[in-house]
């Protein structure tokens, strides 16, 4: 007989809170698999002649990986509107002006980029990334992804990072203007009866 | 089809807190009940429900092609000028929709007849999907229930695959989520997707209606500034396209869910439009635009606003005059007429029934109760068995 309801749903990903020990254990060796397997080799260079002097060979690999590095560094690195926002959290002298059609924003420098793969030219994978000399910054002296990753100190270079990190970031952009949306719910919300209601705006 | 009283189960309460089922009581009034239960056979569940959803949908992209290359359809369905284009280019390109939830009168035998398409913002999914599965779980495990009970209703399942597809469709990984603030039914329906989209490996993140931004980019963005590519919104299309910000709904490229196309369906216009083309079909009542009311000759009709949530501003007229009226702010955009067929009644309860789509394919069933003749958004949730 087939049956008319979902065969299977996963509820340890539909509860909320806690329950005592039982659900705690099957999640520690979830996460714990999650951790161990799958992790791929990555390190950090800060130039392309730095990738260079440790990859001879791959000194092309090290220029375009790089390049592409400072395109998406453009497109997913943070955006501030004012000079100052941008050096409080990334430090004096470490942030740039973006002119765009509609307007300019600051940006920090792109300070090194993570890659993975360099062996094969094909399937190389990369990621820029940032640091802060900001003493005000939780990031000062820490290589920082896009998306606000924290990958360690500067010192460090070699890693292990599972395969998320080299997936695409979303884009991040300046936000010209917010609350265009829900007027609508505002008029609507102060018509008085429907206080009483449990509310919301399906149906 | 019977109402059966139940026990509810023992822990049921600290059970939805540990799930996050939050809104099951609203201002001490239950939302959530499951003192009793409904119980289908399988021939009412696929005769009755489920085949004629899937037919009715397909009727109803009928009425969607017929009115998006129609002007003056455009224009009787209320939608703006400005969106015209938008409507047209988004059926033209097929944008893909997620779900939607057909109401209907049903009291287990004849025709289910249609009620509303909430085409666009459907809610009370999270306790048809999920919460009214998990207690018939809990049901039969605790043999309360007979092995054999089934319930209809496989929209979690369908959900997260058709999530998978939208995000194939746009090529991406992300797709953000958004509904209005001060809602908590709203915020959990779509923690509800969010989960769903999860399950599907997709990054989902949240940002409310009221904070969504405009980007230098032209993309609208979270409060992260991350831009929004892909957003689903529990927000009805009506209101977006009447907005500030309804000026950059197509310039922003969003990949919209619900896409811009099913603002012609979550629209009672669409009633009357299906009585046109699909007359004397046995799921539809008659119904009519405000122009054609001569048309109209039934004794007792129902009017309800063109745009309206939860029986909002719905009226029933007998000969004219009006005997029943709920109260709401909607109606400024005119209103469609429906000939009258009552909910049926079990046990002073008037019943309603919602039949879920996802995308296509029926997917399910809802059983909501109300006092009034009319649903409200105070009505009450029972869960429902398939059993012979």
């Amino acid at each position: 007989m087939t049956r008319k309801r979902s065969e299977q749903i996963n509820l340890s990903r539909m509860r909320k809170h806690f329950s005592p020990k039982p659900l705690a254990i099957g999640v520690a060796s979830v996460f714990l698999a999650a951790c161990t397997g799958n992790r791929q080799e990555a390190t950090i260079y800060t130039t392309p002649e730095d990738c260079a002097k440790e990859n001879p060979e791959q000194a092309q690999v090290c220029e375009t990986a790089y390049q592409e590095a400072l395109a998406e560094a453009e497109r997913t690195g943070p955006k501030y509107n004012t000079e100052r926002d941008c050096e409080s959290e990334f430090g004096p002298n470490q942030c740039r002006q973006v002119e765009r059609s509609s307007g300019s924003f600051f940006m920090p420098f792109m300070a090194g980029y993570m890659l993975s793969n360099l062996l094969s030219p094909n399937r190389y994978q990369y990621q820029p990334m940032f640091t802060s000399y900001s003493p005000y910054s939780p990031y000062r002296y820490r290589w920082i992804g896009a998306g606000g990753y924290d990958y360690g100190s500067l010192g460090k270079r070699n890693h292990k990072v599972s395969p998320d990190a080299f997936k695409p970031k979303p884009a991040v952009t300046r936000t010209i203007k917010r609350g265009g949306f829900g007027s609508s719910v505002r008029a609507k919300s102060s018509w008085g009866s429907r206080s009483g209601s449990k509310g919301g705006w399906g149906g | 089809m019977f109402r059966i009283p139940s026990d509810p189960r023992k822990n049921w309460q600290q059970k939805a807190k540990d799930f996050g089922f939050s809104f099951h009581s609203m201002y001490g009034e239950p939302y959530w009940d499951e003192s009793a239960y409904y119980q289908f056979n399988l021939q009412q569940i696929e005769n009755d429900l489920e085949d004629p959803s899937v037919e009715i949908h397909q009727m109803c992209l009928q009425v969607v092609d017929k009115v998006v290359n129609n002007d003056a359809l455009l224009s009787a369905f209320k939608i703006p000028e400005d969106f015209w284009q938008g409507v047209k280019d988004s059926w033209r390109k097929q944008d893909p929709s997620l779900y939607s939830r057909l109401d209907f009168a049903y009291d287990g035998s004849g025709p289910a007849k249609l009620y509303e398409n909430n085409a666009d913002t459907p809610t009370s999914l999270y306790e048809s999907g999920f919460w009214q599965w998990l207690w018939l779980q809990d049901l039969v495990d605790g043999n309360q229930l007979s092995r054999q009970a089934d319930q209809f209703n496989s929209l979690q399942e369908k959900l997260i695959a058709r999530i998978d597809e939208i995000a194939k469709h746009y090529q991406t990984e992300h797709i953000h989520f958004a509904c209005c603030q001060d809602t908590i039914e709203d915020r959990g329906t779509v923690q509800y997707l969010q989960d769903c989209a999860a399950e599907s490996g997709l990054h989902a993140p949240f940002v409310f209606i009221e904070d969504i931004g405009l980007g230098e980019s032209g993309r609208f963005t979270d409060l992260k500034n991350n831009q929004i590519d892909t957003l689903f919104k529990l927000y009805p299309w009506e209101f977006m396209q009447r907005e500030e910000f309804g000026d950059f709904v197509e310039s922003s490229q969003t990949n919209w869910i619900e896409p811009l196309w099913k603002s012609i369906l979550s629209n009672k216009a669409l009633m009357p439009m299906l009585w046109k083309m699909f007359k004397g079909h046995p799921n539809l009542l008659p119904a009519y635009f405000e122009d054609e009311l001569h048309l109209c000759d039934h004794q007792r009709i129902v009017k309800k606003p063109i745009f309206s949530r939860e029986g909002a501003n719905v009226s029933i007229l007998e000969k004219g005059q009006e005997i029943i009226h709920a109260d709401g702010p909607y109606g400024e955009e005119g209103f469609i007429y429906q000939a009258f067929h009552p909910l049926p009644k079990f046990d002073n309860n008037y019943t309603l029934i919602g039949s879920w789509l996802v995308n296509d394919k029926a997917a399910g069933i809802s059983v909501r109760e109300d006092t009034s003749l009319i649903t409200q958004d105070m009505s009450r949730y029972l869960p429902h068995i398939i059993l012979g």
